[in-house]
């Protein structure tokens, strides 16, 4: 039992720090950025460029690593998605060209580190620590806590900083924002670059526990998406409900039915809340939700 | 010469995939991720009406077309709640939960190791072992879902699903409900799609979930969009491109192993590309709202 406390607490942070960069991406985008996913896997494959090709060590590869997914997520918003915003175009084409470069980065990482999975040489493999009955990796309660800190800073950052005032502004009426002289291009660079840092710094986090494969981020992005969805998009203690209720939903099925049956769980999950709730648990009424 | 029979027939098995989202996503203008889940209940329902009860191909195909239209149900009537990128996003949940089912109900789909031993359609004791042979019954299958889609398209049926894609409000003020259309077209899509899956499954006589991912779905979408969503020829010129993307490159001098991966790369480029400059594909006329 602590153990699968343990352990889904584990998986909560990783969809946490996931699904806070998504979240406030989607809030001033407004479309469904599937290559976070990408970006995510971008921090692993970072990392591992980083102290493997140039041979730097892990305590300064981390940072590279985080940065350059952060800037790697400011560029697809430069390249990408600001042009199609000066188009007015639908969120359904931006999830498209999103969809495209999902594909076309990820498929460039395995061109140039192949299919196969790697692992990074870290610090001498050691048993699990135990905490209070329960055996994590230093590794594992690093992430625990940073996304806990991390959370903490997003929730300060928007409600108590100037920028958080601009970028609230957007999110409320980027028009409005636009006459008041909100520089709203510059906002959501800031925001793809943040999410997209965070987002790096989880896809670091994953490959020093685990390991790192071309097609890491899609299952850890989509269950950001689901506990975005179902904590209700724009609410932060939301976005905190939604990842514990799917990393517990998640766990619990995979202990008592087996692993496999995880993954689909968790998405029965999203169907249900799609269908039955699509503003989630602390969603705003009607706008800020799916519902028509 | 067989191989690129071979190719004609994938491309022709694409062809109907492609034509079957069209419907739903050129005319009626909802992004669905959930095509290779129809596809791979029609590959699935078919193979083990034949494996197990000896029921012939065309029976199969039927099969395969009436069990993905009834669960296309699931998806299309969420249509009612949902706005458009959230629709997406449904579709992607029924799609992986799909594939999960596919993959773990291992007492009927034997799971990862998939349904081995279907047979090759027969007609009159005749048997479509060659991939010429078969190339008939696939151009015969294509032609089916272009004559379908272009009859729907020109009908008032499906003049009122132009009018749900251009403003959804007006044709429900004009006495259409939105739902009912949705339901139909979304019938009809699955049911096309779960004929291209019966027929995969009866000419590679071998079905396995891994033909039926997500990743499937993104590529028929691509196909679709790349193609021209709203035209008639686009699927099929856009199915036909991304079917001969890895052999051109094959032809460059790729090794076949890098050749898949850097297909994928292309065509998740060129998807980039056309939201970006040209929204409405190469023969389309519509672009998401552009």
């Amino acid at each position: 039992m602590p153990q699968l406390i343990a352990n889904t607490a584990l998986a909560a942070a990783i969809v946490l720090l996931l699904g806070l960069g998504f979240g406030l991406i989607y809030r001033v985008g407004r479309f469904f950025h599937v290559a976070h996913g990408a970006v995510f896997t971008a921090g692993a494959y970072g990392l591992f460029l980083v102290v493997h090709v140039l041979g730097i060590s892990l305590p300064v590869a981390i940072p590279i690593a985080v940065v350059l997914s952060g800037v790697l997520g400011a560029a697809i918003d430069r390249a990408v998605h600001r042009p199609l915003r000066k188009r007015n175009a639908t969120p359904a084409v931006h999830l498209i060209a999103s969809l495209g470069l999902y594909i076309a980065t990820t498929n460039a990482f395995a061109l140039g580190f192949g299919d196969q999975t790697l692992t990074i040489r870290g610090p001498a493999i050691s048993e699990g620590l135990s905490v209070l009955g329960a055996r994590l990796t230093p590794i594992q309660l690093v992430t625990i806590a940073l996304s806990v800190v991390i959370t903490a800073l997003a929730v300060v950052l928007e409600h108590r900083t100037d920028s958080g005032l601009r970028y609230r502004a957007v999110v409320t009426d980027s028009a409005l924002a636009t006459a008041t002289g909100v520089p709203v291009d510059a906002v959501l660079s800031g925001s793809f670059l943040v999410g997209s840092s965070v987002a790096g710094l989880a896809g670091v986090l994953v490959a020093l526990d685990v390991d790192l494969r071309p097609t890491m981020g899609l299952g850890p992005l989509l269950l950001a998406v689901v506990a975005v969805v179902v904590g209700g998009v724009g609410s932060s203690r939301g976005l905190v409900l939604g990842a514990v209720l799917i990393a517990a939903v998640q766990n619990t099925v995979g202990w008592f039915l087996g692993q496999h049956w995880r993954e689909p769980a968790a998405f029965a999950v999203l169907v249900l809340f799609l269908l039955f709730r699509p503003r989630g648990f602390l969603g705003p009424r009607p706008a800020g939700g799916g519902e028509r | 010469m067989d191989y690129l029979f071979h190719m004609l027939v994938v491309a022709c098995i694409y062809g109907t995939l492609a034509i079957a989202l069209n419907l739903v996503l050129g005319y009626t203008g909802l992004l669905s991720l959930a095509q290779a889940a129809f596809y791979g209940l029609g590959a699935y329902s078919s193979a083990l009406a034949s494996v197990h009860l000896g029921l012939p191909f065309s029976v199969g195909m039927i099969i395969g077309g009436a069990t993905a239209a009834a669960l296309s149900l699931v998806v299309s009537l969420s249509a009612a709640r949902l706005r458009d990128d959230y629709f997406a996003i449904a579709t992607f949940g029924f799609q992986y939960i799909v594939w999960h089912l596919v993959n773990n109900w291992t007492d009927v789909t034997r799971g990862p190791m998939g349904i081995a031993g279907i047979p090759r359609p027969s007609v009159l004791g005749f048997t479509m072992a060659s991939p010429v042979s078969f190339l008939v019954l696939a151009v015969g299958m294509l032609l089916i879902a272009y004559v379908v889609s272009a009859r729907i398209v020109r009908s008032q049926f499906g003049r009122v699903l132009l009018a749900i894609r251009e403003d959804e409000a007006l044709a429900e003020m004009l006495g259409k409900s939105p739902l009912q259309f949705k339901v139909k077209v979304f019938g009809v899509c699955a049911f096309l799609a779960g004929m291209a899956g019966a027929a995969y499954g009866h000419y590679f006589t071998y079905v396995s979930p891994t033909s039926f991912t997500v990743m499937e779905s993104i590529l028929i979408l691509a196909m679709v969009i790349i193609g021209g969503a709203g035209s008639l020829a686009g699927p099929i010129v856009g199915a036909t491109l991304l079917v001969a993307l890895p052999e051109v490159l094959r032809f460059l001098g790729i090794p076949s192993s890098a050749a898949a991966t850097m297909r994928q790369v292309i065509y998740g480029g060129v998807l980039v590309a056309v939201a970006l400059y040209r929204p409405k594909g190469l023969l389309g006329r519509f672009g998401f709202g552009l």
